[in-house]
């Protein structure tokens, strides 16, 4: 009996000891993984140096920040969640947003970063908005807008239809060519927005409440977009020789060799012809609407998203604070050449310069792609329509109807 | 001829079975244990409807396989797989073909002839094909330059832009990265070709071209015949060349079955349509090993 | 001691060959033209229109930067320590299969051969998302183990299709005056087929080695951590989503050519037959 009880009494501290353990054992270590999608100008000593600065801060909770190529990010990012194994959180094109929060895979980023945070990030770069709830954390937003050659022209057009006229005026083959424009179909449909959207038209129909309608890339605007840019490229001949054959990144350094008179581009412009040697001037101007319209550029965002998979969320959301509350948030926008979406980085001396004037203007009135599950086939069949009316085998309105048709189809709308 | 029996006593051969099944087991295993799964989920996925993420979400039968028969354009790149497979299995052979004869010569260098022919297998698919598309580039492509001021071509096409020059430029560079490896499988052959055999034929006074084909043919015929049947398979399937360079495009007209299939699943999120298309791809395949065998195996006895 | 092989194409015809070798070889080593011209340059004359085949001002500054800056020495280690675990995984288990599809009788010999034939039927774009699942169920996801072991699955049914061709092409007789002479089976294979079969050994390993030394889609999908990425995934750094930065991905590819070069100028000369006496036919 008294051995029992002698047994007790020196067991008791060791239970006060043991639960002690087991409260430090229950602060689990969380490793969040993040897929990093690589920005040109972000160098890897930038990732590495986060990465470090994060995993200083608390041994409890880590980053491991993976980075992937752009081409391949949906790629990889897909099989993982097919997979069951996705990610903490990644950088996604915003445009995959709906696609991912269809399949009911995201979690409100709100839920894992803190207040503080998201107050911080401009309104107008929140596009990541699923049915009034912020799904997307904005990463990187810019506008896009056109870039001028000086050394060919200094005019600067206010209408496409002067555009035009200017882009014949410098067009000088096989010196130097008026317009950029990207033949090949590729990821994105950026040349066909920047008119479309000059055109004031709107991809999608939006039916009273909020959901998308019916295609309206057959609508009068599209014709007028595909039917303009068809002429400056097969007739006016103001597009560089071999477009059929260049896709945006092949082809845009042809401007950053001084070969070509006005492009319309983005934030990066500026970091890729540091790095091409272009010493030639540039001035930056708005992408001009057609006449009669308003200017609508094209924003893109790209958001980071938390995937419900994850399993270290509260790592990522605490990772997530780190990074934009600090300075290393700036950092990467400076690095990558995007204007800062939070409004500690915009106060920042390097965004005052030009270029960025010009996007901040066009953030006024820019329009983003439409966040439809679907797009990237949206996107592929409208392309593909495109490239019809180059190779000249269906006229716009043509090949415009047949991809509205496709679309619906697509969409299941009748 | 090839008796492959060394002890024939019945005894013997169920011991000689057993051995024969002991020695095969770790291969099958390891093969069928990481390939059933995906295998199996590929034929479910073409009979069930899959949601965008290649679940499985309800059972429909035959219906995957009426829709994806029924649209014309998957006869087309069908089709288009079908000579694509031909035309590059042919040039692939034929040119490993040439190449293994001349570094079968002994000649000062041949040793780096035969380092720098494999080259273009030394590298990576998706890295060669990526600086094909730089060489192919209209703008700043080297190929299109050189052939210009050589006079070569004065005016070549905007390769990748159209779609018959897109797709030559494609199966040249899938062909580029095959011809190492026939060139290497039939060399590799040649080599254990005793020289008697052509000292004789010399002294028969028989020209070049008979040596070749009664002499060098029939002895590596059976490699021939292995060789061209798997790369019919991974031609069909090559992927990275006419996607990388072209995208399957302009408006699919350079799509063969693998990129369409990609497609299908990666970009439209449609799996099991995509599902359908590989077992299709299964079956086009088998019929071809269906018919390779029964050469193959006819030596055999 | 070994004889090498000559072609029926002797001296006389030497100077044709020569020819028309050089002549293929700059036909097919263009793009390594264009590769090696590229990655001596600057980032400021990668893109000039029209192009130079001799740039302004030659550097070699990409090395130094590849090296130190991008860290492609962990890539060069994870290919090595893939390629070279698969090439041995592939070989472990192949050679006995070969072997029994060759030498032993048994039933079920074609339905073997065609069995591995029939996972190279499948692409590994179709396969990929499912094999995700099974390595994560494993817990191989991420990890060498798991590259290797699928990079040897992939390249079995070429290395036992091809091993079983040659050593079906070795004459009894040789092994049979061995058993007479007392040798057992596993002496046999060690001494007799084995080293005749080289250049079908040879051939198998250069090409497991290759295959899975260039293979990507499947490192893409299951290796996370940049500690374990191979050379394939590494080079993607230089292409971004705007421009690609030819320079250093050309210096980069150059340098992952590099290895399995040397390797194959150093293995080719295996692909000579050893043979004593007696005609090998196919």
């Amino acid at each position: 009996m008294a051995l029992l009880a002698l047994a007790g009494i020196m067991a008791l501290p060791s239970t006060v000891f043991a639960s002690g353990k087991s409260d430090a054992a229950a602060v689990q270590k969380q490793t969040a993984t993040f897929f990093w999608a690589n920005y040109d100008g972000v160098t890897e000593d930038y990732r590495k140096g986060l990465q470090d600065a994060f995993n200083k801060v608390d041994p409890n909770y880590q980053i491991d920040i993976i980075p992937v190529s752009w081409d391949q990010l949906k790629d990889k990012l897909t099989t993982a969640l097919a997979g069951g194994k996705p990610p903490d959180i990644s950088v996604i094109g915003t445009r995959w947003l709906l696609e991912y929060n269809d399949m009911n895979q995201l979690v409100p980023p709100g839920d894992y970063v803190s207040p503080a945070t998201i107050d911080d990030i401009f309104a107008g770069a929140k596009e990541g908005v699923v049915n009034g709830k912020l799904m997307g954390l904005p990463v990187a937003a810019g506008a896009r807008f056109l870039a001028i050659n000086n050394s060919i022209t200094t005019a600067v057009p206010k209408t496409m239809e002067e555009l035009e006229t200017m882009a014949i005026a410098a067009n000088k083959p096989p010196e130097h060519y008026g317009l950029f424009m990207v033949g090949q179909k590729n990821a994105e449909l950026t040349e066909f927005a920047y008119y479309f959207y000059a055109a004031g038209g709107d991809f999608f129909a939006k039916n009273p409440d909020g959901s998308f309608g019916k295609s309206l890339v057959n609508s009068p605007a599209g014709i007028k977009a595909l039917t303009f840019m068809n002429k400056l490229a097969n007739q006016d001949k103001v597009v560089e020789d071999g477009y059929l054959g260049m896709t945006r990144i092949q082809g845009h350094p042809l401007f950053y060799a001084g070969k070509i008179g006005y492009v319309m581009i983005g934030a990066w412009v500026e970091s890729a012809m540091k790095q091409a040697g272009a010493t030639f001037p540039v001035t930056y101007a708005q992408i001009p609407p057609f006449a009669g319209q308003k200017s609508t550029p094209l924003i893109i965002t790209d958001s980071i998203a938390f995937f419900k998979g994850g399993k270290n969320l509260k790592a990522a959301g605490k990772f997530i604070d780190f990074w934009y509350q600090s300075e290393w948030k700036g950092k990467f926008d400076e690095l990558a050449g995007f204007p800062p979406v939070t409004k500690k980085a915009s106060s920042l001396p390097a965004f005052n310069t030009p270029m960025y004037k010009v996007m901040a203007e066009a953030n006024v009135n820019a329009k983003g792609w439409p966040l439809i599950a679907t797009w990237d086939q949206c996107q592929d069949v409208i392309w593909d329509a495109i490239s019809k009316v180059y190779l000249q085998t269906a006229t716009p309105k043509d090949a415009l109807d047949a991809a509205a048709a496709a679309i619906d189809k697509i969409n299941n709308i009748k | 001829m090839s008796e492959r029996v060394l002890t024939p006593h019945n005894k013997l051969r169920v011991r000689e079975a057993r051995l024969a099944y002991a020695l095969l087991l770790p291969a099958v295993v390891c093969v069928t244990g990481f390939m059933i799964y995906p295998l199996v989920y590929v034929f479910l996925m073409s009979v069930f409807k899959t949601n965008r993420l290649g679940w499985l979400v309800k059972f429909v039968g035959l219906t995957n396989f009426g829709t994806v028969l029924s649209d014309i354009e998957f006869w087309r790149v069908t089709g288009r797989s079908l000579l694509w497979t031909t035309l590059a299995v042919f040039m692939k052979t034929f040119l490993g073909m040439v190449i293994a004869m001349l570094l079968n010569v002994q000649f000062r260098g041949q040793k780096m002839a035969r380092m720098l022919f494999i080259a273009p297998w030394a590298s990576s698919v998706p890295i060669s094909v990526l600086l094909w598309s730089w060489v192919y580039n209209p703008q700043f492509g080297l190929l299109n330059h050189t052939l210009k001021i050589t006079g070569i071509w004065p005016n070549p096409p905007v390769w990748l832009g159209y779609p018959i020059s897109g797709f030559f430029a494609a199966i040249w560079v899938d062909i580029w990265i095959g011809v190492p490896f026939m060139a290497l499988v039939f060399l590799s052959g040649m080599q254990s070709i005793p020289e008697e055999l052509y000292e004789s034929a010399d002294m028969d006074g028989v020209n070049n071209f008979q040596k070749f084909k009664f002499i060098t043919l029939p002895s590596i015929l059976r490699i021939v015949q292995i060789s061209t049947l798997l790369s019919a398979l991974w031609t069909f399937n090559d992927f990275n060349a006419i996607y990388i360079l072209t995208g399957g495009g302009p408006v699919n007209s350079t799509d063969i079955l693998i990129t369409s299939i990609y497609k299908n699943a990666f970009v439209y999120a449609r799996f099991d349509q995509a599902a359908v298309m590989a077992i299709i791809t299964f079956i086009i395949l088998t019929s071809l090993s269906v018919v390779y065998a029964r050469y193959y195996f006819k030596e055999d006895v | 001691m070994m004889k090498p092989r000559t072609s029926k194409w002797r001296n006389r015809g030497k100077p044709f060959v020569i020819i028309l070798t050089v002549l293929l070889l700059l036909i097919m080593l263009f793009p390594f033209f264009v590769m090696i011209t590229t990655m001596l340059r600057t980032s400021k004359e990668v893109y000039i229109s029209p192009p130079r085949w001799i740039p302004h001002t030659i550097t070699f500054n990409n090395f130094f930067l590849v090296w130190s800056q991008y860290l492609l020495a962990g890539y060069f280690k994870s290919s090595a320590i893939i390629a070279i675990g698969s090439s041995a995984l592939n070989m472990l288990l192949s050679i006995p299969a070969a072997y029994a599809i060759a030498r032993l009788r048994f039933k079920g010999q074609q339905v073997a051969l065609y069995l591995f034939l029939v996972v190279q039927m499948f692409s590994p774009v179709v396969v990929v998302i499912s094999l995700f699942k099974t390595f994560s169920a494993l817990n191989l996801l991420d990890s060498y183990i798991g590259l290797i072991i699928i990079n040897a699955v992939f390249s079995m049914a070429f290395s036992i299709w091809l091993l079983s061709g040659y050593f079906k092409s070795i004459p009894v007789q040789i092994e049979e005056a061995a058993f007479i002479d007392g040798a057992t089976r596993w002496q046999t294979v060690t001494r007799i087929i084995l080293p005749i079969s080289s250049p079908g050994l040879v051939t198998t390993t250069i090409y497991t080695f290759i295959a899975a030394w260039n293979e990507f889609l499947f490192a893409l999908s299951f290796i996370q951590k940049q500690e374990r990425m191979p050379l394939t995934l590494g080079l993607y750094r230089f292409v971004g989503r705007w421009s690609s930065q030819w320079e250093l991905l050309t210096t980069s590819a150059f340098l992952a050519i590099i290895p399995v070069l040397v390797l194959f100028y150093i293995i080719q000369q295996r692909l000579i037959g050893g043979l004593t006496g007696g005609a090998v036919k196919g």
